[in-house]
């Protein structure tokens, strides 16, 4: 019993994470009605950025390498935005899969090349803090972790719930050619949606190489999938559901890998996912069925 | 000269590959499960060879077979979410298939040696072809053999009614309906037919590696199926050849030279491709 | 012919269409008119299966649709075009009505594999005859996203009629129309009806309406306010006031 809240507790600290990229797959569905694949990829290769300050200043604290790695996440999400998305017409959903696939490659080979394919070492904070309770433990980085995200969700919905740029933002995911009759830019507003999107997926790639405790290109493509998985669980669009879900999925698959082995965790997330498919298709926060 | 046969191999078996998940786009679906089917052609065949000492014939027979059912069972209730959602269900379903062979052990003893799929370590020795003395070359013969008759078959769903109605359910579903077109019917056989393609392709995948694990089937192979006819366009079967070759014989082996820049190079043609063309590199007249 | 009885749907809280009871007699061209979003095309939606009823029954021959898919209505012998044109664009004239020949008499006519397999040289004729009424024999080859506005409106009643209707349901088939090609529909129109098929009209081009219907129904917020000969609704103050008051078109 201590062993399965010991394994909850720590999968949903760490499931912040997932939940951070899925608000970055959602929020980027909600406005363009596209999926970035590359997103996870671009995540990773932003924290591997942060890592450039430890290169030119050795000794830099955790938290500037954290700062960089959210800066060069923003940089990325418009970089992917003018090379997958600006210049492709709306009404070819497939070439904006396959050029954000095309990224996905580039990003994965440009940290492959520069890393020589090896693992990096990640700083972490508070990673010698343990809070106990008896014998359950939370470990320190892993607060900090679920922290980092929780703040960056808030600012987040700060940002779309009281802001006019906000407001732009949900119009246009809402209504794209109204919003534009209206006076938006949808080009602007789609831009800096990536350039927002980007600075959370840079701020989860670096909490999840401080959790882990190192960075390798290979946590690329399970990371695209598990931020897949939690999209749709939390249902296409929503943020919350996006939230909910990346809890649910961490805390899940954590319990899964203590009573199955981590071979065969991932084999149950598909599961479950199929089972919100099959009862559930709109996911968590199922909006309300609307005309057409 | 091996090294070419080699080549011309992988690149029949790849372009068998990208047909299934072309057949399957037509319709406008994006299936990420082809990896999938692929991959249970492949070990199932491999395990009749193997275990059970079939010719391979039968053995592929069987292989697209089993791709197919799976294929058709997934159809159903998959294709009931639409668009993104489909991409992401069928890309669990494929990462669903591979953790499973990740985890799945079969062996028997056979001489003095264990054959069959162990998890991890994968499934060795399958080797039918240089057991019964076939050529590289018999073997490249072989998998053309099988290319040919795919792409002929795909062609002539082209040219027929069925293929105008695939075509039209990628259009407008709504309209489709409407015109009398039963989508489930349309779409679960397309996705019936890409999945014994794909379970072909598996199969012989299977037999000229002689070595197959569940990392020969994740998601970058997915990706690649739907990338072939993608990057090529979806006018004909050629543009899905065409894209093989030009992605397999030109950017992978043409540029050896280049060493890993190549990978760089990969992505990035990939996204000025998709900028430059985005109806597909080798789509000419049309709307 | 068609009949439909306390027909109800709702979309959250919007009434699109409230309890609309209806009779469409065979043989006859019935108009349906009302104000922009009184539910004319939300009636089509439902005749055809598009969208589930929220209540009511829809009979068709005797026959109740409620359950059936759209696909199989349509093999049942209601066929439609769309008020925002929807062809399949990047399929050539000629192609887009190969797709829609799924009616019974050509699923009995060929077999399985001559339907879905055969190539076009089996399905010419119909298809040319088709091409002939609409006037766009000479555009058999061209992408239907290539056609002219008018050419695309007259490609999607063939098409409807490549599936071999009784009742045709037309969605405002005249928007967008100059005189000249509205007096041209009206000679298709009655020219369909002289073949025995049933047609259901959704129009806001009265110029067209009055002119060639038998009878009309009149809708406003998903409700019936009227019906009559062409006539009667004209003199009906009811009508009048729907339109001048809830915006007339």
């Amino acid at each position: 019993m201590l062993d399965f809240l010991q394994a909850v507790s720590d999968g949903v600290l760490f499931g912040a994470t997932y939940a951070l990229i899925g608000i970055g797959f959602t929020l980027v569905f909600g406005v363009m009605h596209k999926i970035n694949m590359a997103y996870a990829a671009a995540s990773i290769g932003a924290a591997y950025s942060g890592l450039l300050l430890l290169e030119v200043m050795a000794g830099a604290p955790p938290a500037a390498v954290f700062a960089c790695a959210f800066l060069a996440g923003g940089l990325l999400g418009w970089v992917v935005y003018l090379a997958c998305f600006h210049f492709i017409p709306l009404s070819h959903p497939l070439a904006t899969l396959m050029s954000t696939v095309g990224m996905l490659l580039l990003i994965d080979e440009v940290v492959v090349h520069a890393t020589d394919g090896m693992p990096q070492n990640y700083p972490a904070m508070f990673d010698d803090v343990m809070l106990h309770a008896g014998e359950f433990t939370l470990r320190g980085d892993l607060l900090l972790v679920f922290g980092v995200c929780v703040a960056a969700m808030a600012c987040l919905l700060a940002l779309l719930y009281r802001t006019r740029l906000g407001l732009a933002t949900r119009a246009v995911s809402q209504q794209p050619i109204a919003a534009q009759l209206c006076g938006i830019q949808v080009a602007q507003v789609n831009a800096i949606t990536f350039v927002i999107t980007g600075l959370l997926g840079g701020l989860a790639g670096a909490m999840i190489g401080a959790s882990v405790g190192t960075l390798s290109p290979l946590l690329s493509g399970p990371l695209t999938v598990k931020g897949l998985v939690v999209t749709v669980i939390g249902g296409l669009g929503s943020i919350p559901g996006a939230i909910v879900a990346g809890l649910l999925v961490g805390g899940f698959e954590n319990v899964f890998q203590l009573y199955r082995g981590v071979t065969e965790r991932d084999l149950y997330v598909m599961l479950l996912l199929f089972a919100f498919l099959v009862f559930r298709p709109g996911g968590i926060f199922a909006p309300r069925g609307g005309r057409d | 000269m091996d090294f070419y046969f080699g080549l011309i191999q992988l690149i029949g078996v790849h372009t068998l590959l990208g047909l299934s998940a072309y057949i399957v786009l037509l319709t406008g679906q994006v299936s990420l499960a082809q990896a999938a089917f692929y991959a249970i052609g492949a070990y199932v065949s491999g395990m009749l060879t193997v275990l059970a000492e079939w010719h391979i014939v039968p053995a592929l027979a069987v292989g697209g077979l089993a791709g197919a059912a799976a294929a058709c069972a997934v159809g159903f209730p998959a294709l009931r979410v639409k668009g993104l959602m489909l991409v992401i269900a069928t890309l669990a379903f494929g990462e669903g298939v591979r953790i499973f062979f990740f985890n799945f052990d079969y062996q028997i003893a056979k001489g003095d040696i264990k054959v069959g799929p162990l998890g991890g370590e994968g499934f060795r020795q399958i080797r039918f072809f240089p057991e019964n003395g076939w050529t590289t070359f018999d073997v490249m013969l072989f998998i053309w053999l099988f290319v040919v008759l795919v792409m002929a078959l795909l062609w002539w769903f082209d040219r027929s009614r069925y293929g105008a109605v695939l075509r039209a359910v990628g259009e407008d579903e709504v309209a489709a309906q409407s015109v009398g077109v039963n989508l489930t019917a349309v779409k679960v056989s397309a996705m019936t037919v890409g999945g014994a393609i794909a379970g072909i392709a598996g199969c012989l995948y299977a037999h000229y590696t002689t070595h197959i694990e569940h990392a020969s089937f994740n998601v970058l192979v997915a990706t690649f199926a739907i990338a072939y006819p993608i990057v090529g366009g979806l006018q004909s079967v050629f543009g899905t050849l065409a894209a093989v070759v030009f992605v397999q014989g030109f950017l992978v082996e043409g540029l050896r030279e280049l060493g890993d820049w190549r990978n760089l190079l990969f992505g990035a043609l990939i996204v000025l491709a998709m900028n430059l063309r985005p109806q597909g590199l080798f789509w000419r007249r049309g709307a | 012919m068609l009949e439909l009885k306390g027909v109800t749907r709702h979309f959250g809280g919007v009434r699109a269409v409230d309890g609309l009871d209806l009779l469409v007699p065979e043989g006859c061209i019935f108009g349906l008119i009302g104000p922009n979003g009184s539910g004319k095309s939300t009636t089509v939606n439902l005749i055809t299966g598009l969208f589930p009823l929220t209540a009511g029954t829809i009979l068709f021959r005797g026959e109740r649709l409620d359950d059936l898919p759209t696909h199989r209505r349509l093999q049942k012998g209601i066929a439609r075009t769309f008020q925002n044109i929807r062809l399949f664009g990047r399929l050539t004239v000629w192609q887009n009505l190969w797709v829609a020949q799924n009616s019974p008499e050509d699923r009995a006519r060929r077999s399985f594999f001559a339907r879905w397999l055969g190539g076009r040289r089996r399905a010419r004729d119909e298809i040319a005859h088709l091409l002939e009424f609409s006037g766009l024999a000479h555009k058999a080859d061209e992408f239907a996203a290539n056609l002219s506005f008018g050419e695309q409106r007259r490609l999607e009643l063939a098409r409807a009629l490549a599936a071999r209707p009784r009742l045709l349901l037309l969605d405002e088939p005249a928007a967008g129309m100059n005189s000249e090609e509205i007096g041209q529909l009206r000679e298709r129109i009655l020219a369909l009806r002289a073949r025995g098929i049933t047609i259901l009209l959704i129009e806001h081009v009265m110029e067209l309406v009055m002119g060639v219907t038998d009878r009309i129904a009149v809708l406003n917020f998903g409700q019936k306010i009227a019906e009559g000969s062409p006539a009667e609704i004209q003199a009906d103050p009811v009508v009048r006031k729907a339109y001048l008051g809830g915006g007339a078109t």
